[in-house]
């Protein structure tokens, strides 16, 4: 009992509303795992960790970030343990097409990452790129989502989908079905929008079509599509939703946080369940920074901490079938525990919409564990350029390149000689060829087989040729952004090097 | 590019004391960056969400530009977007004479798609 996750929490304010506790109580941690709180006695070989002063919960679970694809980060533990998180879910950076590349993204990381997989099967591409319009709804395997379903049970936490575009409410029609065909919930993006007809907004469809259990995220958004009328008061469509079960997610982020409409709505409570940072590249600098500043956003709304807690740990975890595993202190589970302060002062609070509001408390996260093992709070890491800067290497080739392996160097090879003479349009805001860049990715992928590469290692390869710190994104996407000639004259390059001397 | 295509640029000159500073060229909006080299223009607003690029940030020592709003970030020397393909803003050149800064558009000379 006296290994590295064995430690007693002494004397912080425990906020856990599964337990009951909302006060001052010491938690004890046994080889990793949540083991009593309360008072008792402590064996003095075991380590003791004085957090008074501070207040102690589970760990907070974050149903909404962006940790894979060209929304990601270089390294999304900094938006997890380093910032409270111990449990994230990807909205949408996954497809059918791309999980299995987001899985080696999943086990390198500190933080347990699910999917919330989208139904397109390139997943989210970002950027407002212009999707392939409802061509790529063509392609929806039924077949391989149960097949992947079943052989990843505990991967997979929703399915998502945007209600945006002008092409009617097809989209959300057929992920509620796939959802329903996969026992999961839907989580729908109402959101900022792409290519929006005012007369026929999808916000009010994605509200009918949700269910008890599913979920809307960007509840307080200020673009077109607001839960809210021109009056201000809650439209009727969302009630009919709130009182059928359907749950709120807040989904903050970068376009879709307005502190008018939340004003208006919370006060007629229109209140989130889950409270969700949409953490991404584009973001974690301003206005999101982090879900420790989107919790105080809810504190200045009016909410009392122990619910801005319970709607970052069980609420949340209820909402995607993890309570079993997080979400609470209830002795047995898992050790994920996040030590945080509620700092009071004059605090500047931004929404998306260059609005801003003074807070007097503001939600620090101290320390992190993570099954137990230690992470000191580190709230600027996520903010470092070289995190969320996605930058190709365009005018040199990264170090990362010089040591790959012959295998690697083999595969790459191989790669352009696949390639042949294939050439690809650039995609563009406007243009996008989706199919080719899915055409692109299978090739990839039947090379690396022919070659006998893991998966991992031709993923590192391909990396490593055009991105000076690791990102993960999307093999066909990563490619149809670059030059056909730049791609190949870059992997024969690095297939050409001299490995440097062993 | 003939020297005629220079054009004056009002409002703005070696003596203004705040640089980002606005401008026009040919009657559209530009704004003008002094960086560690000398000057550079680019389009008013952001291609995105149409932000002020007044409130741009010079980055990466100095060669390139990022909206406040959404940290897209473009080339100072052709205007790509880095981590945004697919956006582009309009660059331009700048110079000093006599005082007076003179701006012409520099997409027509470097923006070319390549990768290089």
């Amino acid at each position: 009992m006296n290994s590295k996750r064995s430690f007693v929490l002494r004397g912080g304010h425990v906020i856990d509303d599964v337990t009951g506790f909302n006060r001052v109580a010491d938690v004890h941690v046994e080889d990793g795992k949540i083991a009593f709180v309360g008072s008792r006695a402590v064996d003095p070989a075991t380590e003791v960790i004085n957090v008074s002063g501070n207040y102690v919960s589970a760990g907070w679970v974050d149903i909404h970030v962006h940790a894979y694809g060209t929304l990601g980060f270089s390294n999304p533990d900094t938006i997890g343990v380093h910032q409270g998180v111990t449990s994230f879910v990807d909205a949408g950076g996954p497809g059918i097409g791309v999980l299995d590349q987001f899985m080696d993204l999943r086990d390198r990381l500190e933080t347990t990452l699910y999917a919330g997989a989208f139904i397109r099967p390139m997943g989210l591409l970002g950027l407002n790129f212009i999707e392939g319009n409802v061509r790529t709804l063509g392609n929806v395997p039924i077949t391989q989502w149960v097949d992947f379903a079943k052989q990843n049970k505990d991967m997979l936490r929703y399915i998502k989908c945007n209600a945006m575009g002008d092409y009617g409410p097809g989209t959300l029609r057929l992920t509620k079905g796939l959802a329903e065909i996969l026992g999961l919930p839907l989580y729908m993006h109402i959101g900022e929008f792409q290519l929006q007809n005012p007369e026929h907004l999808l916000a009010p469809e994605a509200f009918k079509i949700a269910e008890a259990g599913d979920m809307i995220t960007h509840l307080y958004h200020g673009n077109l599509g607001q839960v809210i009328d021109e009056n201000g008061k809650v439209l009727k469509v969302v009630r009919e939703a709130q009182k059928r079960g359907v749950l709120f997610d807040l989904g903050f982020g970068g376009y879709n946080f307005s502190w008018d409409v939340a004003e208006k709505a919370f006060a007629q409570g229109l209140i989130p369940h889950t409270i969700s940072s949409d953490l991404q590249q584009f973001n974690v600098v301003r206005p999101v920074m982090s879900l420790a500043n989107v919790m105080g956003a809810m504190l200045k709304l009016g909410m009392s901490l122990p619910d801005v807690v319970a709607r970052v740990t069980s609420t949340a975890a209820q909402a995607i079938s993890i309570r079993d595993r997080a979400g609470t202190l209830e002795a047995g589970k898992p050790a994920d525990i996040t030590v945080f302060k509620v700092e009071d002062g004059e605090f500047l609070m931004l929404d998306c919409y260059t609005k801003t509001r003074v807070a007097n408390r503001r939600v620090v996260p101290i320390l992190t564990f993570k099954a137990g093992k230690r992470f000191e709070a580190n709230m600027t890491l996520g903010q470092d350029e070289s995190n969320w800067f996605l930058q190709i290497a365009e005018d040199h080739v990264p170090s990362a390149a010089q040591v790959l392996s012959s295998g690697q160097r083999e595969f790459l090879s191989a790669l352009v000689e696949a390639l042949g003479p294939a050439t690809w349009d650039l995609s563009s805001a406007e243009r996008l060829d989706i199919e080719r860049a899915l055409e692109l990715q299978d090739l990839f992928h039947a090379t690396r087989i022919k070659q006998d590469l893991s998966l991992h290692e031709a993923l590192e390869a391909l990396y490593a040729c055009f991105l000076d710190n690791q990102f993960t994104m999307q093999v066909g996407l990563l490619l149809v952004r670059l030059e056909p000639d730049f791609v190949k004259s870059r992997f024969r390059e690095v297939a050409g090097a001299r490995p440097l001397a062993a | 590019m003939s020297e005629q295509s220079w054009s004056q640029l009002p409002g703005v000159s070696a003596e203004t004391n705040k640089f980002p500073a606005r401008s026009s060229i040919a009657g559209e909006g530009i704004i003008v960056f002094k960086t560690k080299t000398g000057y550079r223009g680019v389009q008013r607003a952001c291609p995105h969400m149409k932000a002020t690029m007044m409130a741009g940030e010079l980055t990466a020592n100095d060669t390139m530009v990022r909206c406040p709003l959404h940290v897209f970030t473009f080339r100072l020397s052709d205007g790509r977007g880095v981590n945004c393909p697919g956006f582009e803003i309009k660059v331009y050149e700048v110079k000093e004479e006599g005082g007076q800064l003179y701006g012409r558009s520099a997409n027509e000379l470097s923006l070319t798609p390549g990768a290089r």
